[in-house]
């Protein structure tokens, strides 16, 4: 796949699955991975969050010769926060053990503790039988400030997401006029449809819209479906209608549903794919829709 | 693989991939008999073709191998489709690490799986693939069997 300039940026799930690993046999079309999306543009390479799913986007680097002590390459992580699942596969990222990569982390922070010693917390060896100090790459660990984030043409900017606990991080890359948003663990149905509208709900509908407005691409938290919502109100996840609703007001282009629930086999999201992907797709103008799988890779 | 398909026919393009269980494999048991005993003879068996559609006089069906195919125009292609919107070489399949993947080859109109536009995607059953005017249809079978 070509990745240079004036060709599209290649965007990859690698892991999709909310909360934990579900491997097995009725996650095998979706994925059992949790989360973890790259971003490649001529030579520049992101990757969002490091569920188990990085696992296997550092051994295609590996596999393909990049990240490799003799092809150093300079990577780019971004968490959406540091909830297990979002960080789980982080020791387990083949590049980040060779020398001569250059391993930049990327945080919110606005958190209580230091992104740093969550994430040695992780590896301490109670857990795990390696450091994090260990690791050979040139490791650097940053939490965001407002300064903004250029990578050659790739350009990244990020809000901060409450309504999920802890909080959370949405991103926005954007290269060549194009937009890609990762807008994972956020209960939007608490924000655009609450009990009681506030002038803080409103303002927070507002800065949603405004950021994945007309995107080519949102990957966004569709995790329950509409029954489902009803006991898992306040669990900080966003319900398929209200998703499907406000990505459409939006005028989202394409829309990945992601952080798929680990009750949430094959078959049921093939049939919620074939429940609502008709309506969006001949809708004028259309909005594609579709459950993100492992080993998807899109040009956009 | 430049074989001439013909209306109905299916092509068996490579042998099975087929994986043999390994010592280790068969050695570990808490059984009182062996497990070897069950098993030397059994073989996994992974087919996998692909059923096009949209050619005059067609499906036809071809049977993936271990070896790359190339989907396109072009006299070159393992899987040949002279329809409008395809590319001379438009697509591959390629198998690694016990799975189909496709890719597309910089094609002009793009290559699609279930509607969804990829540059390369890992195949699962019953997937639908979309090039050019032709809709082709990944089908995927695992079994176990005595080789014997």
């Amino acid at each position: 796949m070509t990745t240079g300039k004036n060709s599209p940026a290649q965007v990859t799930f690698w892991g999709t699955r909310g909360s934990i690993p579900t491997p097995g046999r009725t996650t095998e079309k979706y994925g059992g991975n949790t989360p973890c999306v790259s971003i490649v543009y001529d030579n520049n390479y992101i990757i969002i969050d490091a569920g188990s799913g990085i696992r296997n986007c550092g051994l295609e680097l590996v596999g393909s010769g990049l990240g490799t002590s003799e092809n150093p390459i300079d990577l780019h992580l971004f968490l959406s926060h540091t909830h297990w699942d979002h960080i789980q596969g982080l020791p387990f990222f083949v590049p980040a053990y060779v020398p001569g990569n250059s391993f930049v982390i990327y945080g919110s922070p606005n958190k209580e503790r230091f992104l740093e010693s969550i994430l040695s917390d992780q590896m301490d060896t109670q857990y795990f039988p390696v450091e994090m100090t260990s690791l050979a790459a040139n490791i650097s660990i940053r939490e965001m400030s407002d300064e903004a984030l250029r990578f050659g043409d790739l350009a990244i900017d990020w809000q901060e997401q409450v309504y999920h606990p802890g909080g959370s991080v949405r991103y926005r890359i954007t290269v060549n006029g194009r937009r890609i948003v990762y807008a994972s663990d956020v209960e939007l149905d608490q924000i655009f449809f609450p009990d009681e509208k506030t002038e803080e709900t409103e303002r927070l509908a507002a800065e949603y819209l405004a950021f994945v407005d007309k995107a080519d691409l949102l990957i966004a938290d569709g995790q329950y479906t509409e029954e489902e919502y009803k006991t898992k109100k306040g669990w900080g996840h966003t319900s398929i209608p209200v998703l499907l609703e406000i990505a459409y007001r939006a005028k989202v282009k394409q829309l990945a549903f992601f952080h798929h629930d680990p009750q949430h086999t094959d078959k049921l999201l093939n049939e919620l794919w074939t429940k609502y992907s008709p309506k969006y797709h001949t809708a004028d103008p259309p909005m594609h829709i579709f459950w993100a799988r492992e080993g998807l890779t899109m040009p956009i | 693989m430049d074989k001439e398909i013909n209306p109905g026919e299916t092509i068996i393009h490579n042998k099975n991939v087929e994986t043999a269980l390994n010592d280790d494999q068969v050695s570990m048991s808490t059984m009182q008999f062996s497990r070897r005993s069950l098993s030397t003879q059994v073989t996994i068996t992974q087919r996998a073709y692909l059923e096009v559609f949209g050619l005059k006089n067609y499906p036809v069906g071809v049977e993936l191998g271990e070896e790359e195919m190339r989907i396109g125009r072009g006299d070159d292609c393992g899987l040949k489709l002279p329809l409008h919107g395809v590319s001379r070489q438009h697509a591959r399949v390629y198998f690694r690490n016990e799975e189909y993947y496709i890719e597309d080859l910089e094609s002009t109109n793009g290559t699609y799986v279930n509607s969804i536009r990829v540059s390369r995607c890992v195949l699962r059953n019953n997937d639908q693939i979309e090039i050019g005017q032709a809709k082709i249809f990944f089908i995927e079978e695992r079994m176990r069997r005595k080789s014997i």
